[in-house]
């Protein structure tokens, strides 16, 4: 039986005691025994994947384990093992910069115009310069068609409307679309217009749902490849915001 | 749920931050838990902040020995460790989700947003029971107490 200290933090969960007992032959052996002894402990012990949280540390006897044999460090009777957390945190993601939605909502609005004329005119080549356009807009990352923004803002039709956020998600949002909108492109080069045309339909839904109801699928997405660590993938959502909504603030 | 920040140690807690600046500063918050769920700092103590490299303007790490010093000095004074404190240097004072995925439950996290180098607000946050999402605290400035005048 070893006697495990507890930090303050994690006392709310051994029903206030500073010091309990748990027994096992290793370090992960007795963590795991606290957990079954305490099983509203256990979520702040350990993370889904099973492996102790982060801000977990360990000592035996006054000892890191970090020094020792880790988690596999022999635990013998009346060994004392002490939880200690190493606090960390910060602001994390880097500065967020502002990015115009006006000109983002205005590039959805005419990419879903020239998606439907090339559908109701049967212009499948028209499909193919969206695409290509967006391919580019990505690569000079700015949106397909700030031409026609830039000029609705000239003539006083659009109003900027500038929110600190991320552009990477946006960019990558374009470039998944003209991506999509390429394959359409090429299966209607290869006879399949039916999946021409349902590939085309998804990127103009897709634009519809973000100009409609505010939600970017492929900004969620790159959220989500960005919280499993995919390379190249790194910014966190504006603070308070879901992934692939407008920041709030 | 509700802490009691007597105005010197907000003071306290704003100059740490700015004289970290433009790194984070953090630190610990020692006090009591009165009727219910009602905090009282009576003491801050700033640590040292311990994040290995040159992204201290955007991490802060506070050592567990450091840490366990600061939970027997308050037990000497008859104190508990409420929570921590820490500086964002030009960022809102909301927690991120590096805070959220590090954060320990029942500690309040108090975060200071300090801009230019000026501290400009504090807020206070404290894990939810899921740790799905941080909860903001009330956080009310109190006179500061007779013995610290």
């Amino acid at each position: 039986m070893s006697l495990v200290r507890i930090p303050t933090p994690l006392r709310p969960y051994t029903e206030g005691k500073k010091e309990v007992e748990a027994s096992g032959a290793t370090v992960m052996a007795v963590l795991e025994d606290l957990g079954l002894r305490y099983p509203s402990l256990r979520s702040h012990l350990f993370s889904g994947n099973g492996g102790l949280r982060p801000y977990v540390n360990i000592f035996v006897n006054e000892a890191d384990i970090r020094g020792l044999a880790g988690e596999a460090t022999v635990m013998t009777d009346g060994d004392r093992l002490m939880i200690v957390p190493s606090i960390a945190g910060g602001r994390g993601a880097e500065a967020l910069r502002p990015v115009d939605h006006a000109a983002l909502r205005t590039n959805q609005a005419v990419i879903i115009g020239f998606l439907l004329g090339a559908y109701v005119a049967d212009a499948p080549s028209l499909v193919a310069v969206v695409g290509a356009l967006m391919l580019l807009g990505s690569v000079r990352g700015r949106p397909a068609f700030a031409a026609i923004y830039r000029l609705l803002r000239a003539m006083g039709r659009l109003r900027p409307d500038v929110l600190q956020d991320n552009p990477e998600p946006h960019r990558f949002a374009q470039l998944l679309g003209g991506v999509v909108l390429s394959l359409g492109a090429l299966a209607f080069v290869l006879g399949a217009a039916s999946l021409g045309w349902g590939l085309t339909a998804v990127v103009a839904a897709l634009a519809g749902i973000n100009l409609f109801a505010g939600v970017c699928v492929g900004c969620a997405l790159y959220y989500w490849l960005a919280r499993v660590h995919v390379p190249g993938f790194s910014k966190s959502p504006p603070p308070g915001t879901l992934p692939g909504r407008r920041p709030t603030i | 749920m509700t802490i009691l920040l007597p105005a010197v140690h907000v003071r306290e807690i704003g100059l740490h931050g700015e004289s970290a600046y433009p790194e984070e500063g953090a630190g610990v918050l020692l006090g009591l838990i009165e009727d219910g769920d009602l905090r009282r700092v009576r003491r801050t103590l700033p640590l040292p902040n311990r994040w290995e490299d040159e992204t201290r303007t955007r991490r802060y790490r506070i050592d567990p020995l450091d840490l366990l010093d600061a939970e027997e000095k308050a037990e000497q004074d008859g104190l508990t460790i409420l929570g921590i404190y820490h500086s964002h240097p030009d960022h809102p004072p909301r927690p991120s989700d590096f805070d959220l995925e590090r954060a320990l439950p029942f500690y309040t996290y108090i975060i200071t947003e300090v801009r230019s180098g000026g501290a400009v607000e504090s807020r206070a946050w404290r894990l939810a029971e899921d740790r799905g999402r941080f909860e903001e605290e009330g956080l009310t400035v109190v006179p500061d107490p007779m013995e610290d005048r």
